[in-house]
């Protein structure tokens, strides 16, 4: 048989039937793709409709959440042509994530080959060759930090708002439909927290006082641990916030003392620790362009508070556990230097901030208690005479302007953005009709003149922060993304095929 | 004699006169302690001090120090530092405890190579924490010359008052650079250098198992850590029980918070050599002389 068979295989005569097993299972092993099927996209997308009926619908999708919800009855397509698109969106998310993920290996090998190069030749370079090498490997980090930030969050946040607006369009008519016919019915009264004109007075969170200890002892931790961020030290500033949050909080269900501060942190966020201690970031402040945006956020975690949602997660943990140790700058972020997207992100959101540090047992968050305090919310806002679409309009800001949402305690989770904002807008359909509802005050305007005092004193200190990874100076900047969130749509870095 | 000539003999003697003509006098910050008998000692002005640069009595002014300080943490983390790991976990557990509010604090590793783990930041618990989140050391090298050259270089161009702690045994093993060459970089550096020795315990534990040639070592270690320390108008401690190392952080922000900061314009000229400067404290007491200890830089290295 050993004649027979070529000398380059006689090996597999001996084979008896494991051994055969063992050479198919590694053959089938080699053989099995390994990528994702994300990485399985071949080539971009085309548009998968009539010019006539895609580009109107592509349209429709950059309107915001309050438009839609406004316009969805009027927009005539049919579900295939948005069954349609909903897969032309998923694969251009897929197509746009592989090619980012491409050029991030392609960063990665050129930057390990400079590193090398560098490496061997590092005893022989002159000043100007060495300057050379730096500023090559600094430019490669700094377009691997973008890429990175793309793809990690960018391009995810995009499609993902693409897709809930989708959903807008698809389901919110026949959505509205039914909203209506509850409300002629008086059957919306019998849904959970329908009895909106008994806030206040009716059983949200019992107990709210055995929180005290526990938010005071947490408080009392992260001051001890140097993880809390100094306050604003503009008692104009804290006095604002403090009025609105207690006016907030005299309307909803929190029957404890709130105490409010003001940190003085880039992040933009805010969160209620157990027993209504009150934390807002001067980010926050920063980005909010009315005060019903700010009452809307200020009501969610007052829910939080009001409904024990903390308690209610962390029973069985430990203060201790809960504090998370505060997670590290990347060092993408760190080497990203400030024209980076990169940058951009973890400089106007403060990643790895607070929102990091503390637990979401702690915060109260998870995907049904963040519905449930949208919801509580919404009611106390509307309560406390405010426009209650401002919680909605904050969210499309951060969502579709900023392309921010995770990372902020009050959207953390993922309940998805269609599920939450039509969550949001049935509830503010259901509330008993007000007149001269709140939604810019001139001590919102005031307030925001004083923070301008603040922002400017926290970038001059940001100015004067030693570093240790000053970047080498003088290289020539590199390739910008050329992608902002809010500025530029995301085909700008992933374009698509047109007609 | 043509003029050409003449060049040629002046160029040579005009280059001699160049370096050896003292530099335009560029203002110096001198950070010190003030000791007796182990005590710090404050209150003092500036009629209690002689300061000679060079052997020369040289005017200067105190002034305030400046803040925010820039506090670098620099701990040695390799799998070789596992031996003595807990000294070093209880003296970052000490700095965590003893650090206090309003400084820039940064944290930096080695092992192989240097890790800047934390750029300076205000909350000082990122520090504690980042430490607490390292993963297992990948490597055994211990470069810490390389790595104590690297942010020497690196806090040197920072602004204001620069304070490097370094944790660990002082040990090196691979290093690029030499001894020679980090002792320079501390001449020329004004940076304050603390070391806190990790795994002194351990030495006295098994000092009678060791060879003369590992003794010859470790000692060579400590005294690496020290000669950073009187370079530079630090100090460095070997803590040899577990309790010493919240005293010893405390003895590091103590000595900190009491330092006096001497301004003075210096004239050591550009040649590349060290130039010493010596303080002398005292106070006069009933027409008695009372000296104290200084703890100073040795000098500069231009």
């Amino acid at each position: 048989m050993n004649r027979r068979l070529p000398r380059s295989i006689q090996w597999a005569a001996h084979l008896d039937f494991r051994g055969l097993t063992a050479l198919i299972v590694t053959c089938l092993m080699i053989s099995y793709p390994s990528a994702t099927w994300a990485d399985q996209v071949t080539g971009p997308p085309k548009p998968p409709l009539a010019r006539e009926v895609f580009q109107p619908l592509k349209e429709s999708l950059q309107l915001s959440y309050l438009e839609l919800f406004n316009q969805a009855a009027t927009l005539e397509f049919s579900p295939p042509q948005i069954e349609l698109m909903r897969k032309y969106l998923k694969e251009a998310r897929g197509y746009c994530t592989k090619q980012w993920n491409q050029k991030i290996d392609a960063y990665e090998r050129d930057l390990y080959t400079a590193q090398a190069e560098l490496k061997q030749r590092t005893a022989n370079l002159s000043r100007d060759e060495r300057k050379q090498f730096h500023c090559r490997i600094q430019n490669l980090r700094i377009q691997k930090g973008d890429a990175e930030m793309l793809v990690r969050q960018a391009i995810p946040i995009a499609y993902e708002n693409r897709l809930a607006k989708l959903d807008v369009i698809e389901k919110w008519p026949a959505e509205k439909q039914k909203i209506e016919e509850e409300k002629r019915s008086g059957v919306y009264r019998q849904r959970r927290y329908g009895d909106v004109e008994d806030i206040g007075f009716r059983d949200v969170g019992r107990g709210q006082e055995k929180d005290i200890k526990v938010g005071r002892e947490t408080v009392r931790q992260m001051k001890l641990a140097g993880l809390m961020p100094r306050e604003v030290k503009n008692e104009a500033v804290q006095r604002y916030v403090t009025k609105l949050e207690r006016k907030i909080a005299a309307h909803s269900d929190l029957r404890v003392p709130v105490q409010v501060t003001v940190l003085d942190s880039k992040e933009i966020n805010a969160f209620a620790l157990p027993g209504g201690f009150v934390f807002v970031q001067r980010g926050l402040l920063e980005a909010v362009e009315d005060e019903s945006q700010l009452a809307g956020v200020l009501a969610h975690e007052t829910a939080h508070a009001a409904a024990r949602h903390g308690h209610r997660l962390m029973k069985r943990a430990t203060i201790a556990s809960v504090i998370y140790q505060a997670a590290e700058i990347g060092a993408m972020v760190l080497t990203g230097g400030v024209a980076s997207i990169g940058a951009y992100y973890a400089l106007q959101y403060g990643f790895y901030g607070l929102g990091m540090v503390l637990s979401l047992q702690m915060l109260g968050v998870s995907r049904e208690c963040e519905l449930e305090a949208d919801q509580l919310g919404i009611q106390y806002a509307w309560n406390a005479g405010y426009d209650p679409t401002g919680f909605i309009r904050f969210f499309d800001k951060m969502a579709t302007r900023e392309g921010y949402v995770q990372g902020l305690s009050w959207f953390r989770t993922h309940p998805p953005f269609y599920q939450r904002m039509v969550d949001a807008e049935r509830e503010i359909s259901f509330l008993p009709k007000k007149e001269n509802l709140v939604r810019q005050t001139p001590a919102f305007e005031q307030m925001k003149k004083e923070l301008a005092k603040v922002t400017a004193q926290a970038k001059e200190d940001e100015q004067g922060r030693p570093s240790l990874l000053a970047p080498e100076q003088g290289c020539p900047a590199p390739p910008k993304v050329g992608f902002k969130p809010g500025e530029r749509r995301i085909e700008t870095v992933c374009p698509l095929p047109e007609y | 004699m043509p003029a050409s000539r003449i060049l040629r003999w002046l160029a040579p003697l005009a280059l001699i006169l160049l370096a050896t003509l003292p530099l335009a006098a560029r203002e110096a910050s001198v950070y010190f302690t003030v000791e007796k008998d182990g005590a710090l000692i404050t209150g003092l002005t500036k009629k209690n001090f002689h300061l000679y640069e060079d052997g020369e009595l040289r005017p200067f002014r105190l002034a305030q120090p400046e803040k925010p300080a820039s506090v670098a943490v620099l701990v040695e983390y390799s799998r070789l530092s596992w031996f003595y790991f807990s000294d070093i976990v209880d003296a970052m557990d000490g700095f965590f405890q003893k650090a206090p509010e309003g400084n820039w604090y940064a944290l930096a590793t080695f092992d192989k190579d240097l890790h800047i783990r934390v750029d300076f930041t205000k909350l000082r618990g990122k520090i504690t924490s980042s430490f607490n989140d390292l993963s297992m050391p990948e490597w055994s090298e211990v470069n810490t010359y390389d790595a104590v050259y690297e942010m020497l270089d690196r806090m040197n161009q920072l602004p204001g008052r620069r304070v490097l702690i370094v944790i660990g045994s002082g040990a090196d093993t691979f290093s690029k650079v030499s001894l020679k060459d980090v002792k320079r970089k501390a001449e020329q550096a004004n940076v304050t250098i603390y070391g806190v020795g990790a795994g002194s315990m351990l030495r006295g534990m098994y000092d009678a198992y060791l060879s003369e040639a590992e003794r010859m070592d470790l000692l060579q270690s400590e005294a690496f850590l020290r000669m950073l320390a009187d370079k530079t108008g630090g100090e460095a401690w070997f803590p040899r029980f577990e309790g010493a190392f919240l005293d010893v952080m405390e003895g590091v922000m103590q000595s900190l918070a009491y330092q006096y900061r001497l301004v003075y314009d210096s004239r050591i000229p550009n040649d590349g050599k060290f130039h010493k400067i010596r303080l002398e404290a005292f106070r006069v007491v009933n027409d008695r002389r009372e000296d104290f200890k200084t703890r100073i830089r040795e000098g500069w290295r231009s």
